[in-house]
């Protein structure tokens, strides 16, 4: 197989015809979809619209929800641990927050519990890889808020409700919508190196399904610029960060209130007991279950630990029948595949063409349905292009944005995806890049209200671990911003939560009732939960592991 | 071909010892193949967090060179390790103390003056960034470069684990940026205003509005609002 | 004229003067300079150690960047840059073998070939012709004295004039229109670091550099090096002698007042302010 600038000859003949069309296609639009057609294209060709894909959940305060089985399986497991293997009498760690998560939402929400006045060394944050390990650390296209003269919350409301399927929870859509300005405001007090123009007007973009363009951006690192601001940040005011400890299980005190949990040191086996007077659950989504198989966008620690955890406990889950597929995850080089390929390559003006160089699709339809017309392209019509593994995909013709932008402009704006596809021997400004949908975001999670409380005393979540946000489908830009605007809440809410609690005394009787519920319904299994981490070792090496030491 | 590219294996020596692994794995893919399970040197696996800093050397080289194991591919004959952690010093301080004067970087990282331009910190660079240049620039006091030079910076510490001068390069970038952001950016006065608004109570008859609304009548409106090209 | 420019970090800092006053001279004088795309601090002291290879790569890089400009000749303001860079220069041209084991470390980079040539402004100043410098407000009535200090004259090899008697910087005066007196202490070393935990040892030298130029009717002191304008002006508030206060200035910047430019003179970054005293010879305007 001859390589051709990081394309074998076959592809490259495609990517001719991707060339020939393009001038015509500088000037052509195509019609975004109608709600039904929208609604027609989901049904067909979403993979979140296979009925054999999920079950019923047949246990616990949300039985019957339809989940898809990667995450059904999770929460029909044993607890991890063994309530009798714990000594809950030594307290290791007393505090009156503890943030369960080290990425974007425990981070503001540490912040924000400080600016409300917990003082650092009254709370904990612990996280199962590194301070800031997370999926906020890489998202790349942008925060979404209304603040342009032209544009308003209640018209970011409006996308964010209607790109949801209106099935969103319209306090959580308000809030999110209503503090967006203020959080942009917070990070430039932050020294967030926001997309500016000389005067500090603030240069915004389009996003799918977004009918004004409010996407704030740092180049193609937003959510790590962002991310390492406030890190930076929680840092300087010295918030005390444990490491590689994951939780395992909360506490409840005999009240019945979440009290505290259970950490567990991944390099030292050992466990930890935490009290604290409120839990903030901020564990991130569950991009690493693999749903049906797909490629994901998610970090290595994306395994929804925090909704089983608090599912164990008895709160209410929410829309998590409904995963985000990002249209456009990288389908070639194979080393690459499922990364993400940010949405503002489409902002800026790039299109998606079949294998014959056709435009077939709105370039910013809500993510749900512009994923539906790749998969339709590639696998109803047959216009895919065929990688060397046998992946389908199709183009996004990246190389129009410097016709339209100028010059220059991919590699200023677009530094994270060149850098990425170069590595492999590709040039995006000159040829396009291959994509199919892959695993992005968890749309719903643990149920929330405005004040980010679940429906457990003393438990509160932010981000993406929580759900009703977003409703079935998520917008674009409405990720950064939804950690942003609940971690605030978590932690400002929490903070007032404390003044008034004295936990009583520690349990883990929720585990054991979670053990009978298993029984009771009939569930047998040997599978355990929260997972922590996925294991991605050979085949070679599993089917001879020995588990000894 | 699909079969040549699954079954065509390589070499590898992780911390020394021998493996075999498919061709065409990153480094940190044919690790875990080989039977390493990552609870170190794992982090986003898409070249954003900077977790899986990587030391290697390839078949007859003597060079020692450095890179994310998610974003590299291994080759035949490489010897591999990762670098679990970097014990470095960062400053702290309250941005709203600090002014974008030209001495604010040295006098918190004063070690920076240490710097003998050896360049091997932009040579240890995985996303190849001109690393000695920010630092210079930090030095005499140019916040704009060192922000604009540092910005894609990963902070995965491979610059200041290979810095004769016990330079902490990514942190230094860090504190350049954030005064940079803070004290050099233009501030925005839409959002400022907007903020103002907001405050003042002006969207909120209009959000009341919305989401009190029926479904049918907030789909219309959904669908029958103007997009902006 | 067209020629790289090194400016050196002080320069960028607490001499911002020094480089403002070039520039609008430079302009006036159709020279160019292109501030270097890319460079690092000079090295700062030129290291004496002969098997310090590694302090020698902070100049030698600096060459390889003008060489990367496609020039043969790169100019620069300050002493301690010139002198860094220049001994720099000369120590890899006579030693082949120190050259060779430099280019190899720092193999990221083109070879440096040796072919480049460090000039400094005032030199490119006496190439041109002191007497061609179009002077619109001589200097009338005002009696400086030049101060070198070391680092443009010492070791001899990179001297930019008679090691001994030096005179270029009393030319470009006289040109100027100003009246010169010499010194004995002209040669004399400021103190130069010494200023950070011995200020006593600069006080001193600062004392007898600028007592025995008052003492010859000097009304301001003229140099070339921001270290040494640091210690001569900002020094005199810690003497414990009695001394009239002795305006230090760039000759860059008497060059722009005599071309009639007064946008950019940055005397508020002085500790003796200059103002008073050019303003009474009705050289401002």
């Amino acid at each position: 197989m001859e390589m051709i600038r990081g394309y074998p000859d076959y592809m490259r003949e495609s990517i001719e015809k991707v060339e020939k069309t393009r001038p015509q296609r500088l000037k052509a639009t195509f019609k975004a979809m109608t709600l039904e057609e929208r609604e027609q294209i989901l049904n067909e060709y979403h993979p979140d619209y296979k009925p054999e894909a999920k079950r019923d959940l047949k246990i616990g305060p949300s039985k019957g929800q339809r989940l898809p089985h990667e995450v059904a399986d999770l929460l029909e497991a044993h607890p991890l641990i063994d309530p009798d293997d714990v000594d809950l009498s030594r307290v290791d760690y007393d505090c009156d927050i503890l943030i369960i998560g080290g990425g974007g939402a425990g981070t503001v929400a540490a912040l924000w519990a400080h600016y409300s006045g917990v003082p650092v060394d009254r709370m904990l944050m612990t996280t199962k890889l590194r301070h800031g390990d997370s999926n906020s650390m890489m998202a790349q296209g942008g925060i979404q808020a209304a603040d342009r003269p032209e544009d308003s919350p209640p018209r970011h409301y409006l996308d964010a409700i209607g790109g949801g399927h209106f099935t969103n929870k319209p306090e959580l859509v308000k809030a999110l919508t209503m503090d967006a300005p203020a959080i942009i405001q917070w990070h430039e007090e932050l020294g967030v190196m926001y997309d500016k123009d000389d005067k500090g007007v603030m240069m915004e973009l389009s996003g799918g399904g977004t009918s004004r363009k409010r996407m704030h951006s740092a180049r193609d690192y937003t959510g790590m610029e962002i991310m390492r601001a406030i890190r930076d940040e929680a840092r300087n005011i010295e918030v005390p960060v444990l490491e590689f400890c994951p939780a395992v299980e909360l506490l409840k005190d005999d009240q019945g209130r979440v009290a505290g949990a259970v950490l567990f040191n991944m390099e030292t086996d050992q466990y930890y007991v935490v009290r604290a007077k409120a839990v903030i659950m901020a564990t991130g989504g569950f991009g690493r279950l693999h749903i049906q198989g797909f490629a994901t966008t998610n970090h290595y620690g994306a395994t929804a630990d925090g909704l089983v955890m608090a599912y164990h406990v008895g709160a209410n889950l929410i829309d998590l029948d409904s995963v985000q597929y990002h249209p456009t995850g990288a389908a070639y080089p194979e080393q690459i595949v499922g990364l993400l390929v940010t949405e503002k390559v489409r902002g800026l003006g790039a299109q998606p063409v079949n294998k014959n160089g056709e435009l077939f699709v709105f370039p910013l339809e809500p993510r749900d349905v512009e994923s539906a017309n790749f998969i339709r392209e590639c696998y109803g019509r047959d216009n895919g292009i065929i990688t060397p593994t046998g992946m389908k995909g199709v183009w996004l013709d990246s190389p129009m944005i410097d016709d339209l932008k100028g010059e220059g402009t991919i590699r200023k704006n677009l530094a994270a995806m060149v850098r990425m596809f170069e590595r492999f021997g590709i040039d995006m400004t000159k040829d396009p890049i291959l994509v199919f949908p892959t695993l992005h975001y968890q749309n719903g999670g643990v149920e929330i209200n405005d004040k980010a409380e679940t429906s457990v005393p003393g438990l509160f979540a932010g981000g993406e671990v929580e759900g009703g946000v977003h409703g079935k489908n998520r917008l674009m830009g409405n990720s950064l911003l939804d950690y942003n605007v609940f971690g605030r809440r978590a932690g400002i809410n929490a903070a007032e939560y404390v003044k008034k609690v004295t936990p009583g005394k520690l349990s883990l009787d929720h585990a054991r009732k979670y053990e009978e519920a298993l029984k009771n319904a009939g569930v047998e299994t040997d599978r355990k939960a929260p997972m922590l981490l996925p294991d991605y070792r050979g085949n070679h090496v599993l089917s001879r592991a020995l588990d000894i030491f | 071909m699909t079969e040549d590219i699954k079954t065509r294996m390589i070499k590898v020596y992780i911390m020394g010892r021998e493996y075999e692994v498919p061709e065409g794995l990153t480094i940190m893919k044919a690790m875990e193949y080989a039977g390493y399970r990552f609870i170190r040197g794992a982090g986003c696996r898409a070249g954003f967090c900077g977790a899986c800093g990587t030391i290697f050397r390839k078949k007859d080289e003597y060079k020692f060179r450095t890179a994310l194991a998610c974003q590299t591919p291994a080759e035949d004959g490489m010897y591999l390790t990762e670098l679990p952690f970097v014990p470095a010093n960062k400053a702290e301080y309250e941005l709203e103390e600090l002014t974008s004067e030209p001495s604010i970087i040295v006098s918190l990282y004063p070690e920076i003056a240490r710097c003998v331009s050896c360049n091997t910190c932009t040579k240890a660079c995985p996303q190849d960034l001109q690393v000695m240049d920010y630092i210079q620039a930090s030095l005499r006091g140019d916040i704009n470069q060192a922000a604009e030079l540092s910005f894609d910076c990963l902070q995965c510490g491979l610059c200041a684990a290979r810095c004769p001068a016990d330079i902490v390069h990514y942190h230094v970038g860090q504190l350049a940026r954030r005064v940079y952001g803070k004290y050099v950016l233009p501030r925005s006065q839409h959002l400022k205003e907007r903020n103002d608004e907001i405050k003042a109570g002006a969207f909120d008859q209009e959000m009341e509005k919305l989401t009190a609304m029926g479904l049918e009548q907030l789909k219309k409106l959904y669908t029958e609002r103007d997009i902006e090209k | 004229m067209k020629i790289p420019y090194y400016p050196g970090c002080t320069l960028k800092t607490t001499a911002k003067p020094f480089e403002d006053t070039t520039k609008a001279v430079s302009e006036v004088l159709g020279i160019e300079l292109l501030e270097m795309p890319r460079w690092n601090c000079c090295g700062t002291v030129y290291s004496l150690a002969s098997d310090d290879l590694m302090h020698q790569l902070a100049p030698i890089r600096n060459l390889i960047r003008v060489q990367d400009m496609g020039y043969d000749r790169v100019t620069t303001l300050c002493s301690m840059c010139y002198n860094t860079l220049e001994q720099a220069n000369q120590l890899v041209k006579g030693d082949p073998e120190k050259l060779e084991k430099m280019n190899s470390f720092m193999d990221q980079e083109k070879d440096y070939t040796g072919g480049v040539t460090v000039v400094h402004y005032l030199t490119l100043l006496k190439e041109m012709g002191f007497d061609s410098l179009p002077v619109k407000n001589p200097l009338k009535g005002l009696t400086v004295v030049p101060y070198y200090g070391c680092l443009l004259l010492r070791p001899e090899e990179i001297s930019i004039d008679n090691p001994e008697r030096p005179t270029i910087m009393a030319e470009l005066l006289a040109a100027l229109g100003a009246t010169v007196v010499d010194h004995p202490y002209k040669l004399e070393c400021c103190g130069s670091y010494h200023t950070v935990d011995y200020k006593e040892v600069v006080c001193e030298k600062t004392y007898h550099i600028l007592s025995s130029a008052r003492k010859r009717g000097a009304e301001a002191v003229v140099l070339s090096c921001p270290l040494c304008e640091f210690n001569l002006d900002f020094r005199q508030k810690d003497l414990e002698q009695e001394l009239a206060p002795m305006p230090i200035l760039y000759f860059s910047q008497l060059l722009a007042v005599s071309l009639g430019l007064f946008d950019a003179l940055g005397f508020d970054q002085h500790y003796v302010d200059p103002e008073p005293l050019l303003k009474e010879k009705g050289l401002l305007r």
